[in-house]
Protein backbone atom coordinates (compact mmCIF):
# COMPACT_ATOMS: atom_id res chain seq x y z
CA UNK A 1 0.00 0.00 0.00
CA UNK A 2 0.91 3.68 -0.68
CA UNK A 3 0.15 7.19 0.82
CA UNK A 4 -0.72 9.62 -1.36
CA UNK A 5 -2.25 13.07 -1.76
CA UNK A 6 -4.35 13.79 -4.46
CA UNK A 7 -4.53 17.44 -5.35
CA UNK A 8 -7.23 19.20 -7.23
CA UNK A 9 -7.58 22.84 -7.93
CA UNK A 10 -10.99 24.19 -9.14
CA UNK A 11 -11.72 27.66 -10.44
CA UNK A 12 -8.31 28.81 -12.61
CA UNK A 13 -10.97 30.94 -15.14
CA UNK A 14 -11.94 34.33 -14.41
CA UNK A 15 -15.05 35.54 -12.74
CA UNK A 16 -16.76 39.18 -12.37
CA UNK A 17 -14.13 40.32 -10.13
CA UNK A 18 -11.23 38.14 -10.21
CA UNK A 19 -10.45 34.75 -9.73
CA UNK A 20 -11.61 32.16 -7.19
CA UNK A 21 -9.74 28.93 -6.62
CA UNK A 22 -10.74 26.60 -4.62
CA UNK A 23 -7.90 23.51 -3.89
CA UNK A 24 -9.09 20.35 -2.60
CA UNK A 25 -6.44 17.81 -1.15
CA UNK A 26 -7.02 14.07 -0.51
CA UNK A 27 -4.99 11.78 2.13
CA UNK A 28 -5.60 8.59 0.76
CA UNK A 29 -3.68 4.64 1.30
CA UNK A 30 -3.73 3.29 -2.20
CA UNK A 31 -2.86 -0.06 -4.26
CA UNK A 32 -2.32 -0.15 -7.76
CA UNK A 33 -5.68 -0.51 -9.02
CA UNK A 34 -8.01 0.99 -6.08
CA UNK A 35 -8.20 2.81 -3.22
CA UNK A 36 -8.17 1.31 0.33
CA UNK A 37 -8.77 4.35 2.74
CA UNK A 38 -9.53 7.65 2.42
CA UNK A 39 -7.61 9.35 5.57
CA UNK A 40 -8.39 12.88 5.53
CA UNK A 41 -9.47 15.54 2.87
CA UNK A 42 -8.57 19.28 3.22
CA UNK A 43 -10.30 21.95 1.13
CA UNK A 44 -9.17 25.74 0.83
CA UNK A 45 -9.99 28.74 -1.03
CA UNK A 46 -7.83 30.88 -2.78
CA UNK A 47 -8.66 34.78 -4.46
CA UNK A 48 -6.48 36.68 -6.62
CA UNK A 49 -6.49 39.55 -9.02
CA UNK A 50 -4.48 38.13 -11.91
CA UNK A 51 -4.25 34.33 -13.61
CA UNK A 52 -2.43 31.96 -11.55
CA UNK A 53 1.24 31.49 -12.68
CA UNK A 54 2.82 27.50 -12.08
CA UNK A 55 4.68 29.49 -8.52
CA UNK A 56 0.83 30.62 -7.52
CA UNK A 57 -0.12 27.06 -8.23
CA UNK A 58 2.63 25.19 -6.13
CA UNK A 59 1.96 27.55 -3.30
CA UNK A 60 -1.76 27.22 -3.35
CA UNK A 61 -1.28 23.21 -3.67
CA UNK A 62 1.34 23.45 -0.81
CA UNK A 63 -0.77 25.84 1.42
CA UNK A 64 -3.14 23.31 1.33
CA UNK A 65 -1.66 20.08 2.06
CA UNK A 66 -0.09 21.46 4.44
CA UNK A 67 -3.08 21.14 6.44
CA UNK A 68 -3.17 17.50 6.67
CA UNK A 69 -1.85 15.25 9.50
CA UNK A 70 -1.13 12.51 7.16
CA UNK A 71 1.99 12.53 4.57
CA UNK A 72 2.34 11.06 1.44
CA UNK A 73 3.56 11.96 -2.05
CA UNK A 74 1.69 14.53 -4.15
CA UNK A 75 -0.21 13.51 -7.05
CA UNK A 76 -1.48 15.69 -9.40
CA UNK A 77 -2.50 16.12 -13.20
CA UNK A 78 0.15 17.46 -15.22
CA UNK A 79 -2.28 20.09 -16.64
CA UNK A 80 -2.37 21.88 -13.27
CA UNK A 81 1.71 22.73 -13.87
CA UNK A 82 0.69 23.66 -17.22
CA UNK A 83 1.92 20.29 -18.49
CA UNK A 84 5.60 20.94 -17.30
CA UNK A 85 7.93 18.37 -16.77
CA UNK A 86 7.60 16.69 -14.07
CA UNK A 87 11.28 17.18 -12.20
CA UNK A 88 11.15 20.72 -12.51
CA UNK A 89 8.10 21.47 -10.81
CA UNK A 90 9.08 18.67 -8.27
CA UNK A 91 12.01 20.87 -7.49
CA UNK A 92 9.66 23.48 -6.67
CA UNK A 93 8.44 21.70 -3.66
CA UNK A 94 9.58 20.52 -0.60
CA UNK A 95 7.79 17.13 -0.72
CA UNK A 96 8.05 14.57 -3.29
CA UNK A 97 5.25 15.44 -5.95
CA UNK A 98 4.38 13.25 -9.51
CA UNK A 99 1.95 13.41 -11.81
CA UNK A 100 -1.12 10.71 -11.83
CA UNK A 101 -0.19 7.04 -13.36
CA UNK A 102 -1.65 4.13 -12.01
CA UNK A 103 -5.58 3.77 -12.06
CA UNK A 104 -6.38 4.59 -7.86
CA UNK A 105 -4.37 7.76 -8.34
CA UNK A 106 -6.71 8.83 -11.05
CA UNK A 107 -9.58 7.62 -8.92
CA UNK A 108 -7.94 9.81 -6.10
CA UNK A 109 -7.67 12.65 -8.35
CA UNK A 110 -10.89 12.80 -9.51
CA UNK A 111 -12.49 12.40 -5.97
CA UNK A 112 -9.90 15.69 -4.90
CA UNK A 113 -11.97 16.85 -8.34
CA UNK A 114 -15.43 16.28 -7.49
CA UNK A 115 -14.89 18.20 -3.74
CA UNK A 116 -13.29 20.84 -4.70
CA UNK A 117 -15.66 21.64 -7.80
CA UNK A 118 -19.15 21.03 -5.40
CA UNK A 119 -17.17 23.04 -2.51
CA UNK A 120 -16.26 26.18 -5.34
CA UNK A 121 -20.20 26.06 -6.62
CA UNK A 122 -21.43 26.39 -3.15
CA UNK A 123 -19.06 29.55 -2.35
CA UNK A 124 -19.86 30.95 -5.49
CA UNK A 125 -23.66 30.68 -3.96
CA UNK A 126 -22.90 31.49 -0.62
CA UNK A 127 -21.27 34.66 -1.96
CA UNK A 128 -23.46 35.73 -4.56
CA UNK A 129 -20.72 35.36 -7.39
CA UNK A 130 -21.86 34.36 -11.02
CA UNK B 1 8.25 -6.95 -50.06
CA UNK B 2 7.72 -2.95 -50.06
CA UNK B 3 10.62 -0.49 -49.45
CA UNK B 4 9.81 2.16 -46.92
CA UNK B 5 12.14 5.21 -45.45
CA UNK B 6 11.09 6.19 -42.04
CA UNK B 7 10.91 9.68 -40.90
CA UNK B 8 10.78 11.19 -37.40
CA UNK B 9 11.05 14.76 -35.96
CA UNK B 10 11.93 15.19 -32.11
CA UNK B 11 10.92 18.04 -30.35
CA UNK B 12 13.99 20.46 -29.33
CA UNK B 13 15.21 18.95 -25.56
CA UNK B 14 12.98 16.06 -25.62
CA UNK B 15 14.54 12.70 -24.24
CA UNK B 16 16.53 11.05 -26.19
CA UNK B 17 15.66 7.39 -24.97
CA UNK B 18 12.18 8.26 -25.57
CA UNK B 19 12.73 9.27 -29.22
CA UNK B 20 14.65 6.22 -29.64
CA UNK B 21 12.21 4.02 -28.43
CA UNK B 22 9.74 5.94 -30.34
CA UNK B 23 11.75 5.00 -33.57
CA UNK B 24 12.20 1.36 -32.47
CA UNK B 25 8.17 0.91 -31.73
CA UNK B 26 8.40 2.36 -35.63
CA UNK B 27 10.29 -0.44 -37.10
CA UNK B 28 8.67 -2.46 -35.41
CA UNK B 29 5.06 -1.19 -37.07
CA UNK B 30 6.66 -0.81 -40.05
CA UNK B 31 7.64 -4.46 -39.89
CA UNK B 32 4.59 -6.04 -38.73
CA UNK B 33 2.96 -3.97 -42.28
CA UNK B 34 5.07 -5.51 -44.17
CA UNK B 35 7.62 -2.88 -45.20
CA UNK B 36 11.40 -3.53 -45.71
CA UNK B 37 13.30 -0.37 -44.43
CA UNK B 38 15.93 0.82 -46.26
CA UNK B 39 16.71 4.36 -44.71
CA UNK B 40 15.60 6.34 -41.68
CA UNK B 41 15.70 10.07 -41.18
CA UNK B 42 15.34 12.55 -38.11
CA UNK B 43 15.40 15.61 -37.46
CA UNK B 44 15.24 17.90 -34.47
CA UNK B 45 13.16 21.28 -34.62
CA UNK B 46 9.73 22.65 -33.85
CA UNK B 47 6.95 21.69 -36.13
CA UNK B 48 7.27 23.11 -39.90
CA UNK B 49 3.37 24.40 -41.05
CA UNK B 50 4.15 23.25 -44.45
CA UNK B 51 6.30 19.93 -44.40
CA UNK B 52 6.98 19.51 -40.87
CA UNK B 53 10.33 18.96 -41.30
CA UNK B 54 12.44 21.94 -42.38
CA UNK B 55 12.32 22.82 -46.00
CA UNK B 56 16.41 21.43 -46.57
CA UNK B 57 15.44 18.08 -44.92
CA UNK B 58 12.19 17.40 -46.98
CA UNK B 59 14.99 18.31 -50.37
CA UNK B 60 17.37 16.15 -48.63
CA UNK B 61 14.66 13.14 -48.31
CA UNK B 62 13.98 13.93 -51.50
CA UNK B 63 17.22 13.16 -53.13
CA UNK B 64 17.32 9.94 -51.01
CA UNK B 65 13.50 9.18 -52.26
CA UNK B 66 15.66 9.81 -56.24
CA UNK B 67 18.38 7.10 -55.09
CA UNK B 68 16.70 4.44 -53.36
CA UNK B 69 13.49 4.04 -55.03
CA UNK B 70 11.12 3.61 -52.16
CA UNK B 71 7.16 2.71 -52.17
CA UNK B 72 6.40 5.18 -49.44
CA UNK B 73 7.67 7.54 -46.70
CA UNK B 74 6.51 7.19 -43.21
CA UNK B 75 6.50 9.66 -40.33
CA UNK B 76 6.00 8.81 -36.98
CA UNK B 77 4.28 12.31 -36.70
CA UNK B 78 0.81 13.00 -37.35
CA UNK B 79 0.75 14.79 -40.06
CA UNK B 80 -1.86 17.36 -41.79
CA UNK B 81 -3.13 17.00 -45.44
CA UNK B 82 -1.49 19.56 -46.89
CA UNK B 83 2.05 18.70 -45.00
CA UNK B 84 1.49 15.25 -46.85
CA UNK B 85 0.64 16.53 -50.00
CA UNK B 86 3.28 19.24 -49.88
CA UNK B 87 5.95 16.26 -48.88
CA UNK B 88 4.37 13.82 -51.35
CA UNK B 89 4.70 16.53 -54.34
CA UNK B 90 8.28 17.44 -53.31
CA UNK B 91 9.66 13.84 -53.22
CA UNK B 92 7.79 12.76 -55.36
CA UNK B 93 6.41 9.16 -53.31
CA UNK B 94 3.55 8.57 -50.95
CA UNK B 95 3.93 9.72 -47.95
CA UNK B 96 1.78 7.69 -44.59
CA UNK B 97 2.42 8.61 -41.05
CA UNK B 98 1.96 6.39 -38.04
CA UNK B 99 -1.72 6.23 -37.72
CA UNK B 100 -2.32 5.46 -41.50
CA UNK B 101 0.26 3.07 -41.08
CA UNK B 102 -1.52 1.14 -37.94
CA UNK B 103 -4.81 1.07 -40.26
CA UNK B 104 -2.88 -0.36 -42.79
CA UNK B 105 -1.92 -2.97 -40.24
CA UNK B 106 -4.99 -3.42 -39.52
CA UNK B 107 -6.48 -3.43 -42.58
CA UNK B 108 -4.43 -6.18 -44.07
CA UNK B 109 -5.35 -8.30 -40.89
CA UNK B 110 -8.91 -8.41 -40.97
CA UNK B 111 -10.73 -11.45 -42.02
CA UNK B 112 -13.87 -11.30 -40.47
CA UNK B 113 -16.65 -9.36 -41.47
CA UNK B 114 -16.99 -7.29 -38.30
CA UNK B 115 -13.42 -6.62 -38.44
CA UNK B 116 -13.37 -5.59 -42.28
CA UNK B 117 -16.48 -3.12 -40.97
CA UNK B 118 -14.67 -1.80 -37.65
CA UNK B 119 -11.06 -1.08 -40.07
CA UNK B 120 -13.28 0.73 -42.71
CA UNK B 121 -15.10 2.76 -40.23
CA UNK B 122 -11.71 3.73 -38.50
CA UNK B 123 -10.37 4.81 -41.96
CA UNK B 124 -13.46 6.85 -42.99
CA UNK B 125 -12.89 8.63 -39.26
CA UNK B 126 -9.37 9.35 -40.33
CA UNK B 127 -10.58 10.51 -43.72
CA UNK B 128 -13.85 12.35 -42.73
CA UNK B 129 -11.90 15.85 -41.35
CA UNK B 130 -9.13 15.60 -43.98
CA UNK B 131 -12.48 15.26 -47.21
CA UNK B 132 -12.44 19.12 -48.05
CA UNK B 133 -8.71 19.62 -48.28
CA UNK B 134 -7.95 16.75 -50.39
CA UNK B 135 -10.70 17.46 -52.90
CA UNK B 136 -9.89 20.75 -52.55
CA UNK B 137 -6.07 19.90 -54.02
CA UNK B 138 -7.21 17.11 -56.02
CA UNK B 139 -8.94 19.63 -57.90
CA UNK B 140 -6.89 23.09 -57.35
CA UNK B 141 -5.79 23.01 -61.19
CA UNK B 142 -9.68 23.10 -62.65
CA UNK B 143 -11.44 25.72 -60.71
CA UNK B 144 -14.22 25.43 -63.06
CA UNK B 145 -16.41 28.69 -62.48
CA UNK B 146 -19.88 29.82 -60.92
CA UNK B 147 -21.02 26.64 -58.52
CA UNK B 148 -18.10 24.74 -59.63
CA UNK B 149 -16.22 23.31 -56.58
CA UNK B 150 -18.08 23.60 -53.39
CA UNK B 151 -20.49 20.78 -54.80
CA UNK B 152 -17.22 18.71 -54.92
CA UNK B 153 -16.43 19.24 -51.66
CA UNK B 154 -19.48 18.49 -50.17
CA UNK B 155 -20.29 15.85 -51.75
CA UNK B 156 -17.51 13.62 -50.66
CA UNK B 157 -17.07 14.50 -47.46
CA UNK B 158 -21.27 14.07 -47.45
CA UNK B 159 -20.86 10.33 -49.05
CA UNK B 160 -17.83 9.49 -46.37
CA UNK B 161 -20.68 10.70 -43.38
CA UNK B 162 -23.36 8.49 -45.52
CA UNK B 163 -20.96 5.40 -45.50
CA UNK B 164 -19.95 5.92 -42.03
CA UNK B 165 -23.55 5.94 -40.77
CA UNK B 166 -24.54 2.63 -42.68
CA UNK B 167 -21.43 0.87 -41.00
CA UNK B 168 -21.90 2.06 -37.78
CA UNK B 169 -25.92 1.02 -38.30
CA UNK B 170 -24.18 -2.61 -39.14
CA UNK B 171 -21.61 -2.59 -35.93
CA UNK B 172 -24.40 -2.13 -33.99
CA UNK B 173 -26.08 -4.96 -34.96
CA UNK B 174 -23.22 -7.23 -34.45
CA UNK B 175 -22.51 -5.49 -31.02
CA UNK B 176 -25.59 -6.29 -29.67
CA UNK B 177 -25.29 -10.06 -30.68
CA UNK B 178 -22.27 -10.11 -28.88
CA UNK B 179 -23.94 -8.40 -25.62
CA UNK B 180 -26.28 -10.82 -25.60
CA UNK B 181 -23.72 -13.88 -26.17
CA UNK B 182 -21.92 -11.92 -23.23
CA UNK B 183 -24.68 -12.03 -20.81
CA UNK B 184 -25.62 -15.58 -22.00
CA UNK B 185 -22.35 -16.48 -20.70
CA UNK B 186 -22.83 -14.85 -17.68
CA UNK B 187 -25.93 -16.55 -16.89
CA UNK B 188 -24.80 -19.50 -17.87
CA UNK B 189 -21.93 -19.57 -14.73
CA UNK B 190 -19.06 -18.76 -16.56
CA UNK B 191 -16.68 -15.42 -15.33
CA UNK B 192 -15.04 -13.73 -17.77
CA UNK B 193 -11.62 -13.29 -18.08
CA UNK B 194 -9.40 -11.13 -20.21
CA UNK B 195 -5.65 -10.73 -21.25
CA UNK B 196 -4.91 -7.11 -21.67
CA UNK B 197 -1.38 -5.46 -22.19
CA UNK B 198 0.82 -3.59 -24.46
CA UNK B 199 1.22 -4.93 -28.39
CA UNK B 200 3.75 -7.74 -28.33
CA UNK B 201 3.83 -8.52 -24.74
CA UNK B 202 3.46 -12.26 -25.36
CA UNK B 203 -1.05 -12.25 -24.73
CA UNK B 204 -1.55 -14.59 -27.28
CA UNK B 205 1.57 -16.82 -26.29
CA UNK B 206 -0.06 -16.18 -22.68
CA UNK B 207 -3.46 -17.77 -24.04
CA UNK B 208 -2.35 -20.70 -26.38
CA UNK B 209 -0.85 -22.21 -23.31
CA UNK B 210 -2.97 -21.44 -20.84
CA UNK B 211 -5.82 -23.15 -23.04
CA UNK B 212 -4.12 -25.11 -25.09
CA UNK B 213 -5.20 -23.50 -28.51
CA UNK B 214 -2.93 -22.82 -31.41
CA UNK B 215 -3.75 -19.17 -31.64
CA UNK B 216 -1.40 -17.24 -34.06
CA UNK B 217 1.73 -15.98 -31.92
CA UNK B 218 4.42 -13.97 -33.42
CA UNK B 219 6.97 -11.62 -32.34
CA UNK B 220 5.12 -9.08 -34.27
CA UNK B 221 3.37 -6.12 -33.50
CA UNK B 222 -1.06 -6.07 -33.51
CA UNK B 223 -0.57 -10.19 -34.40
CA UNK B 224 -3.91 -10.09 -32.65
CA UNK B 225 -6.72 -8.25 -33.79
CA UNK B 226 -9.54 -10.23 -32.75
CA UNK B 227 -10.92 -11.51 -29.59
CA UNK B 228 -10.47 -15.39 -29.20
CA UNK B 229 -12.21 -16.94 -26.57
CA UNK B 230 -12.31 -19.95 -25.02
CA UNK B 231 -12.52 -21.84 -22.13
CA UNK B 232 -10.02 -22.90 -18.96
CA UNK B 233 -10.75 -24.83 -15.71
CA UNK B 234 -9.30 -22.79 -12.83
CA UNK B 235 -9.90 -25.30 -9.28
CA UNK B 236 -13.29 -26.48 -10.60
CA UNK B 237 -14.51 -23.53 -11.92
CA UNK B 238 -14.83 -22.98 -15.69
CA UNK B 239 -13.87 -19.21 -16.54
CA UNK B 240 -13.73 -18.30 -20.55
CA UNK B 241 -10.51 -16.32 -21.00
CA UNK B 242 -10.95 -14.07 -24.21
CA UNK B 243 -7.27 -13.19 -26.02
CA UNK B 244 -6.90 -9.30 -27.03
CA UNK B 245 -5.92 -6.74 -29.80
CA UNK B 246 -3.07 -4.93 -27.49
CA UNK B 247 -2.75 -1.17 -26.44
CA UNK B 248 -0.23 0.96 -28.17
CA UNK B 249 1.39 4.49 -27.44
CA UNK B 250 -0.80 7.45 -29.06
CA UNK B 251 -3.05 5.16 -30.24
CA UNK B 252 -5.81 8.10 -31.43
CA UNK B 253 -8.95 8.27 -29.68
CA UNK B 254 -11.40 7.50 -32.75
CA UNK B 255 -9.71 4.52 -33.07
CA UNK B 256 -10.12 3.18 -29.90
CA UNK B 257 -13.62 4.34 -30.23
CA UNK B 258 -13.76 2.65 -33.54
CA UNK B 259 -12.24 -0.40 -31.90
CA UNK B 260 -14.44 -0.74 -28.86
CA UNK B 261 -16.34 -3.89 -29.47
CA UNK B 262 -12.90 -5.73 -29.46
CA UNK B 263 -11.90 -3.52 -25.84
CA UNK B 264 -15.14 -4.23 -24.50
CA UNK B 265 -14.13 -7.72 -24.06
CA UNK B 266 -11.50 -6.21 -21.13
CA UNK B 267 -14.29 -3.81 -20.13
CA UNK B 268 -16.67 -6.16 -19.66
CA UNK B 269 -14.50 -8.98 -17.71
CA UNK B 270 -15.00 -10.25 -14.10
CA UNK B 271 -11.32 -10.61 -14.03
CA UNK B 272 -8.22 -8.87 -16.30
CA UNK B 273 -5.08 -10.14 -16.82
CA UNK B 274 -2.28 -7.68 -17.82
CA UNK B 275 0.18 -9.14 -19.40
CA UNK B 276 3.78 -7.13 -19.04
CA UNK B 277 6.77 -8.68 -20.74
CA UNK B 278 9.29 -8.41 -18.00
CA UNK B 279 12.53 -8.90 -20.28
CA UNK B 280 12.21 -5.42 -21.42
CA UNK B 281 13.82 -2.92 -19.34
CA UNK B 282 12.73 -0.85 -16.24
CA UNK B 283 11.44 2.41 -17.76
CA UNK B 284 10.21 0.67 -20.92
CA UNK B 285 7.89 -1.52 -18.58
CA UNK B 286 6.89 1.68 -16.96
CA UNK B 287 6.04 3.22 -19.54
CA UNK B 288 3.59 0.34 -20.94
CA UNK B 289 1.96 0.27 -17.79
CA UNK B 290 1.33 4.14 -18.27
CA UNK B 291 -0.20 3.39 -21.71
CA UNK B 292 -2.40 0.43 -20.05
CA UNK B 293 -3.06 2.53 -17.44
CA UNK B 294 -4.26 5.43 -18.85
CA UNK B 295 -6.37 3.55 -21.77
CA UNK B 296 -8.00 1.20 -19.19
CA UNK B 297 -8.85 4.46 -17.19
CA UNK B 298 -11.35 5.67 -19.77
CA UNK B 299 -13.64 2.63 -19.58
CA UNK B 300 -12.89 0.25 -17.03
CA UNK B 301 -15.27 0.38 -14.14
CA UNK B 302 -14.79 -2.16 -10.92
CA UNK B 303 -13.15 -4.77 -12.52
CA UNK B 304 -10.14 -7.11 -10.79
CA UNK B 305 -6.72 -6.66 -12.51
CA UNK B 306 -3.99 -9.47 -12.32
CA UNK B 307 -0.38 -8.24 -13.48
CA UNK B 308 1.08 -11.34 -15.30
CA UNK B 309 4.72 -10.67 -15.24
CA UNK B 310 5.68 -12.83 -18.92
CA UNK B 311 8.72 -13.72 -20.20
CA UNK B 312 10.52 -14.18 -17.07
CA UNK B 313 12.81 -16.90 -18.51
CA UNK B 314 14.54 -14.45 -20.01
CA UNK B 315 15.87 -12.85 -16.82
CA UNK B 316 17.57 -13.47 -13.35
CA UNK B 317 15.19 -13.55 -10.19
CA UNK B 318 17.12 -10.76 -8.92
CA UNK B 319 16.61 -8.57 -12.00
CA UNK B 320 12.71 -9.59 -12.02
CA UNK B 321 12.71 -9.28 -8.21
CA UNK B 322 14.33 -5.01 -8.41
CA UNK B 323 11.73 -4.90 -11.81
CA UNK B 324 8.25 -6.04 -9.84
CA UNK B 325 9.38 -4.21 -6.53
CA UNK B 326 9.84 -1.06 -8.52
CA UNK B 327 6.32 -1.25 -10.39
CA UNK B 328 4.17 -2.14 -7.49
CA UNK B 329 2.42 0.77 -8.07
CA UNK B 330 1.29 0.49 -11.75
CA UNK B 331 0.53 -3.58 -11.22
CA UNK B 332 -2.38 -5.25 -8.84
CA UNK B 333 -2.09 -8.60 -7.96
CA UNK B 334 1.74 -9.91 -9.59
CA UNK B 335 2.59 -12.60 -10.69
CA UNK B 336 5.24 -14.08 -12.95
CA UNK B 337 4.43 -16.65 -15.26
CA UNK B 338 6.85 -17.73 -18.28
CA UNK B 339 4.56 -18.75 -21.08
CA UNK B 340 6.78 -20.94 -23.21
CA UNK B 341 7.97 -23.09 -19.82
CA UNK B 342 4.37 -23.15 -17.92
CA UNK B 343 5.86 -21.73 -14.94
CA UNK B 344 3.83 -19.84 -12.39
CA UNK B 345 0.40 -20.79 -14.41
CA UNK B 346 -0.94 -22.68 -11.06
CA UNK B 347 0.11 -19.47 -9.06
CA UNK B 348 -1.56 -17.41 -11.63
CA UNK B 349 -4.69 -19.54 -11.49
CA UNK B 350 -4.85 -18.90 -8.26
CA UNK B 351 -4.93 -15.66 -8.22
CA UNK B 352 -7.16 -15.65 -10.81
CA UNK B 353 -9.54 -17.82 -8.67
CA UNK B 354 -9.51 -15.59 -5.27
CA UNK B 355 -10.80 -12.88 -7.23
CA UNK B 356 -13.68 -13.99 -9.03
CA UNK B 357 -17.11 -13.41 -7.68
CA UNK B 358 -17.70 -15.38 -4.93
CA UNK B 359 -19.75 -18.83 -5.08
CA UNK B 360 -21.73 -20.17 -2.19
CA UNK B 361 -21.64 -23.56 -0.89
CA UNK B 362 -24.30 -25.49 0.46
CA UNK B 363 -25.52 -28.85 1.51
CA UNK B 364 -28.81 -30.45 0.08
CA UNK B 365 -30.76 -33.03 0.41
CA UNK B 366 -32.71 -34.39 -2.85
CA UNK B 367 -34.99 -37.91 -2.88
CA UNK B 368 -33.71 -41.02 -4.61
CA UNK B 369 -35.74 -40.49 -8.06
CA UNK B 370 -35.72 -40.09 -11.49
CA UNK B 371 -36.49 -36.51 -11.32
CA UNK B 372 -33.68 -36.51 -8.40
CA UNK B 373 -31.35 -37.95 -10.19
CA UNK B 374 -31.39 -35.14 -12.98
CA UNK B 375 -31.01 -31.96 -10.48
CA UNK B 376 -28.03 -33.92 -9.60
CA UNK B 377 -26.80 -34.26 -12.67
CA UNK B 378 -27.62 -30.63 -13.37
CA UNK B 379 -25.76 -29.71 -10.23
CA UNK B 380 -22.57 -30.98 -11.67
CA UNK B 381 -22.96 -29.19 -14.66
CA UNK B 382 -23.39 -26.16 -12.90
CA UNK B 383 -21.81 -25.96 -9.92
CA UNK B 384 -18.49 -27.28 -7.67
CA UNK B 385 -19.38 -31.03 -6.30
CA UNK B 386 -17.54 -31.20 -3.25
CA UNK B 387 -19.37 -34.30 -1.78
CA UNK B 388 -22.11 -36.48 -2.83
CA UNK B 389 -23.16 -39.08 -0.33
CA UNK B 390 -26.58 -42.02 -1.86
CA UNK B 391 -28.57 -43.36 1.31
CA UNK B 392 -32.41 -43.19 1.51
CA UNK B 393 -32.10 -39.43 0.17
CA UNK B 394 -28.90 -38.04 -1.48
CA UNK B 395 -26.54 -35.30 0.40
CA UNK B 396 -24.74 -33.71 -1.77
CA UNK B 397 -22.19 -30.85 -0.68
CA UNK B 398 -21.53 -28.30 -3.73
CA UNK B 399 -20.76 -24.87 -4.30
CA UNK B 400 -22.07 -22.63 -7.07
CA UNK B 401 -23.42 -19.17 -7.49
CA UNK B 402 -26.67 -17.28 -6.49
CA UNK B 403 -28.41 -18.46 -8.85
CA UNK B 404 -27.98 -21.88 -8.81
CA UNK B 405 -28.16 -22.44 -5.23
CA UNK B 406 -31.89 -20.77 -5.20
CA UNK B 407 -33.24 -22.59 -8.41
CA UNK B 408 -31.98 -25.92 -6.87
CA UNK B 409 -33.40 -25.52 -3.36
CA UNK B 410 -36.60 -24.75 -5.01
CA UNK B 411 -36.43 -28.08 -7.43
CA UNK B 412 -35.66 -30.06 -4.19
CA UNK B 413 -38.36 -28.41 -2.53
CA UNK B 414 -40.50 -29.76 -4.97
CA UNK B 415 -39.19 -33.19 -5.43
CA UNK B 416 -39.56 -33.94 -1.34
Amino acid sequence: MFDIIAVDISGRHKTNDGYLMVCAAVAASVTADHIEKVNQIVVRSFRDSSAPDVQDVVKIVEETVSELKFSGTIVTEAGDFYNKPQWLIDSMFSCDLKYQESLSERRCIEIAHHVSLSSRKLLLKELDIR
Amino acid sequence: MMRAILVKRNDPRSDDDRNELQMNELRELAGAAGYNIIAEMTQMRHPDRKYHLGRGKVEELSQIVTDLKPDKIIFHNPLSTMQIYNISETCRCETIDKFQLILEIFATRATTHRSKLQVELARLEYELPRARAVVSILKKDERPGFMGLGGYEDSYAQDIKNRMARIKNELETIQKDNESLRAHRHSRGFSLAALAGYTNAGKSTLFNALVDENVESKDMLFTTLLPTTRSLKVKGRDILVTDTVGFIEDLPHWMVDAFKSTLDEIFLADVVLLVVDSSEQMELIRKKLLVCHETMWDQLQEVAIVTVFNKIDLITDDELQEKMATLAYLAPHSVTVSAKTGFGFEKLKEQIQSLLPEWKRIKLSIPQSEEGMALVAWIYDEGLVHSINYTNTISIDFEARDKVINKAISLANGLS
